[in-house]
């Protein structure tokens, strides 16, 4: 059954929607299931210390370049503002802000779902393509417990313990930055820091987003890999499913969270 | 057949078990190997940007190839790049505004800082970052499967290199398409931050639209950033998707790392190329 | 004429051994042995896709990883190849796949070009694929464009990577056949590996055997039906047990 070409756009439309409400329910579903095993406890602790090291270890070397080239390219921003307004003892401040609000959240985020991400995907796809996922199945273990949920806790954890360390190498960046590129000294950049402008709320404000931006990433990526179908291309199309959408959910997100808690 | 029977590889390069790479280096082995290899990769980088350079001058011509990876790179990012930076435009009005009330109780200027801050740097960073997963995953995606098939290899045979006939349309359709994206982008951020800006703080949208802090520094960093990223994209995601080895995992690892390397070499790019740009335009 | 002279190559570990080996022009030669022994990194040296740490690969005389590009350019001309996985290119159309040697390698007018693919398409019993993609085709069907692409440019010298993988019986027997046929009527030199020993020892004239890296039989199908080598012996005829 063909729709008439007048009624194309809409049918376009329309099915880009009903494609979107899918992954979103899809994703919902799996979070209901992953939230009643975490609530019985019933999930592979070996799996979770497992996924824990693998996740953490690995995302280290790129959560620390993102975060300290991070740093230096906020100041080369600001650099202009600064000099224009005379705001030397305010870079503290203005760093600080963008990092620990949106910058080091958002930033962390886009490359844990890069590293850890598309390689949960990636993993899973795998297991599903070879048929690993039946064979747990065909030995009565349930596959959420045992893969998905270790994954899970693993991923909103790495990207909340991710986003901490990443602020703080960010504003330390920052700091040398500001003295290399604007002769700010770090205890001036410091005191902006924690001059009173800037308060726990908006670490907080930061760390919450870390949360839910984990749970974007990690419900995306089980998603997509659990859904693969279709062999070596298969897995690679999972793969680009999974960051585009978490990238899509991570800045929705950014909205409505920066916006429902100020 | 006895137990220590030979496998070959699946693919003509090897195979490297990750897992247990990762247990043998320990400290400070793990530190100095680490760096052997990122240098090592970054030679091999580097000469696929060369060659991809040589054959974008001196490579066989294909028709409609680089219109097919243009409409790939382009229209297919355009919904998804628009959605992104729209929300893009909002938060940061959203929080510049929330902030800047704290110390300035005058907004006038925020549209003009907003706009500049846009041209200069934003659009095209953080689209080059959507970018780099959207494009960067689906080219090493294609490439990989490709690879893992011994398509790569039908086509050594052939005497088509791969770069020349994979990477160089690819590489000339994404600096075209990632610069008019980029345009598009900012311009859509810039919408919905004007929007933000008259929802919440009550700016109005005449005081918001004001182009005067933007000048020609600007531009051009702005603009060679769209090129840089443009032009890193598919040679970096194109390298990852060559040295795919494996079969069906294998295509997994190389999209994860193609996403990775594509969004690193965009903000390590970002860096030195703002850090010129401010001190030549200061 | 193919010599192989020490051939050795490594990954972590050995896959080949010092091979040497000939194959007399105008032969069908068959390349078997147990999984792992190295059969497909021998192929693919062979073609230079590969190149071995030790040992050289003569073909026509010349050693193939000492040519310069534009030698190694006219080295390709005269070779044609069908990969395990047939390897075609699924972004386009089954008659450019055909083509694309033709293409690529030589300068012939567009015209020429589409009747020895319709040429091709006719012997391989696909007459009329020509628009069709290469994911809308069987397993077989795929199998016999790769064979029409191997053989399109007339290459002296064709290798075939597992030619009857993953087909049912009645398909496989004829894919030799014609593999058979094509040869006889070509004249070429042809190099084909196969785990289907049954079928493929109804068409080969010369069988090589590789165990662990290293070629331990070398001489025609019949020689290779009486060995007394017990490893021989045991793959030839698909004994369990025994040394293997």
């Amino acid at each position: 059954m063909s729709t008439p070409r007048a009624l194309q756009p809409f049918a376009t439309i329309g099915g880009a929607f009903l494609a979107t409400s899918e992954v979103v329910g899809g994703m919902g579903v799996m979070f209901g299931r992953i939230v009643s095993r975490l609530v019985r406890l019933s999930f592979d602790r070996s799996e979770l210390l497992r996924n824990l090291y693998k996740m953490g270890v690995k995302s280290l070397p790129i959560v620390v370049v993102t975060a300290l080239f991070t740093g230096g390219i906020m100041v080369i921003q600001a650099a202009p503002l600064v000099e224009r307004y005379g705001a030397h003892g305010l870079l503290g401040w203005g760093a600080g802000f963008g990092t620990l609000r949106e910058i080091g959240p958002l930033l962390t985020a886009l490359m844990i779902s890069g590293r850890v991400g598309a390689n949960n995907t990636a993993e899973l796809g795998t297991m599903v393509v070879t048929e690993q996922i039946d064979a747990l199945r065909a030995l009565a273990i349930d596959p959420i417990g045992f893969l998905i949920v270790p994954r899970f806790i693993g991923i909103v954890t790495t990207l909340f313990l991710s986003t901490v360390f990443a602020d703080a190498l960010a504003l330390f960046g920052a700091a040398y930055a500001g003295r290399g590129i604007l002769g700010v000294e770090p205890m001036v950049f410091f005191n902006g820091l924690t001059s009173g402008l800037l308060g726990l709320g908006d670490v907080f404000h930061g760390l919450i987003k870390s949360v839910v931006f984990g749970m974007v990433i990690a419900l995306a990526s089980c998603q997509f890999g659990i859904a693969t179908s279709g062999g070596a291309p298969g897995v690679g199309r999972a793969v680009n499913s999974t960051v585009v959408v978490s990238a899509a959910g991570i800045f929705v997100l950014d909205y409505i969270v920066s916006f429902a808690i100020g | 057949m006895s137990a220590d029977e030979l496998n070959p590889p699946e693919s003509a390069v090897g195979h490297i078990d990750e897992e247990n790479a990762l247990h043998e280096r320990t400290g400070l082995a793990w530190v100095g190997g680490s760096v052997l290899d990122l240098l090592g990769a970054g030679k091999q980088l580097y000469s696929v940007f060369v060659k991809t350079l040589y054959y974008s001058a001196r490579g066989v011509p294909q028709p409609g190839a680089v219109a097919r990876q243009m409409y790939e790179v382009g229209n297919k990012s355009l919904v998804f790049l628009c959605v992104v930076m729209g929300f893009i435009g909002m938060i940061l009005v959203f929080q510049a505004g929330l902030q800047a009330k704290r110390v300035v109780p005058d907004l006038s200027l925020l549209g003009a800082t907003f706009l500049e801050l846009l041209v200069r740097d934003l659009a095209a960073s953080i689209s080059a970052l959507m970018l780099a997963t959207r494009v960067g995953a689906g080219i090493a995606a294609e490439i990989g499967s490709m690879v893992v098939t011994e398509q790569v290899d039908a086509l050594r045979m052939c005497a088509a290199d791969p770069i020349d006939y994979l990477i160089v349309p690819r590489f000339k359709a994404s600096i075209v398409m990632t610069t008019m994206l980029v345009i598009v982008a900012a311009g859509v951020a810039y919408l919905t931050g004007m929007w933000t800006g008259y929802a919440f703080f009550d700016i109005n949208p005449r005081t918001f639209v004001n182009m005067s802090l933007v000048d020609k520094g600007d531009l051009t960093i702005g603009l060679s950033k769209c090129v840089a990223y443009g032009a890193a994209i598919p040679v970096v995601s194109g390298y990852c998707g060559l040295s795919t080895f494996g079969g069906s995992e294998g295509v997994g690892w190389a999209t994860t790392r193609a996403v990775v390397n594509s969004s690193l070499a965009v903000i390590i790019l970002n860096f030195f190329i703002s850090g010129a740009g401010y001190l030549i335009f200061g | 004429m193919i010599a192989l002279e020490g051939v050795t190559k490594s990954f972590d570990r050995p896959v080949l051994r010092g091979v040497n080996l000939i194959v007399p022009e105008g032969c069908l030669y068959g390349l078997i042995g147990p999984g792992a022994s190295g059969k497909s990194v021998l192929l693919k040296i062979l073609v230079g896709l590969i190149r071995p740490e030790a040992g050289r690969v003569l073909i026509g005389g010349r050693d193939i990883f000492q040519m310069s590009d534009l030698e190694l350019q006219e080295f390709r001309k005269r070779i044609g190849m069908l990969f395990q996985n047939n390897a075609l290119f699924d972004f386009m159309t089954v008659a450019d796949n055909i083509a694309f040697p033709l293409r690529r390698l030589f300068n012939l007018p567009d015209q020429e070009v589409q009747e020895r693919v319709a040429e091709r398409l006719a012997v391989v019993s696909l007459p009329g694929f020509e628009e069709r993609m290469p994911s809308g085709l069987s397993g077989g069907q795929k199998k016999r464009v790769g064979v029409a692409r191997a053989t399109v440019a007339k290459a002296p010298i064709v290798f075939y990577d597992e030619p009857a993988a993953g087909l049912d019986p009645v398909t496989s027997q004829k894919i030799f056949d014609l593999l058979r046929a094509e040869q006889r009527a070509s004249g070429a030199t042809v190099v084909m590996v196969s785990s289907d020993l049954d079928r493929l020892l109804t068409v080969t004239d010369r069988v090589g055997m590789m165990y662990r890296g290293s070629l331990i039989f070398d001489g025609t199908t019949q020689e290779a039906k009486q060995s007394k080598n017990p490893y021989v012996h045991q793959f030839v005829h698909g004994i369990p047990e025994g040394p293997l």
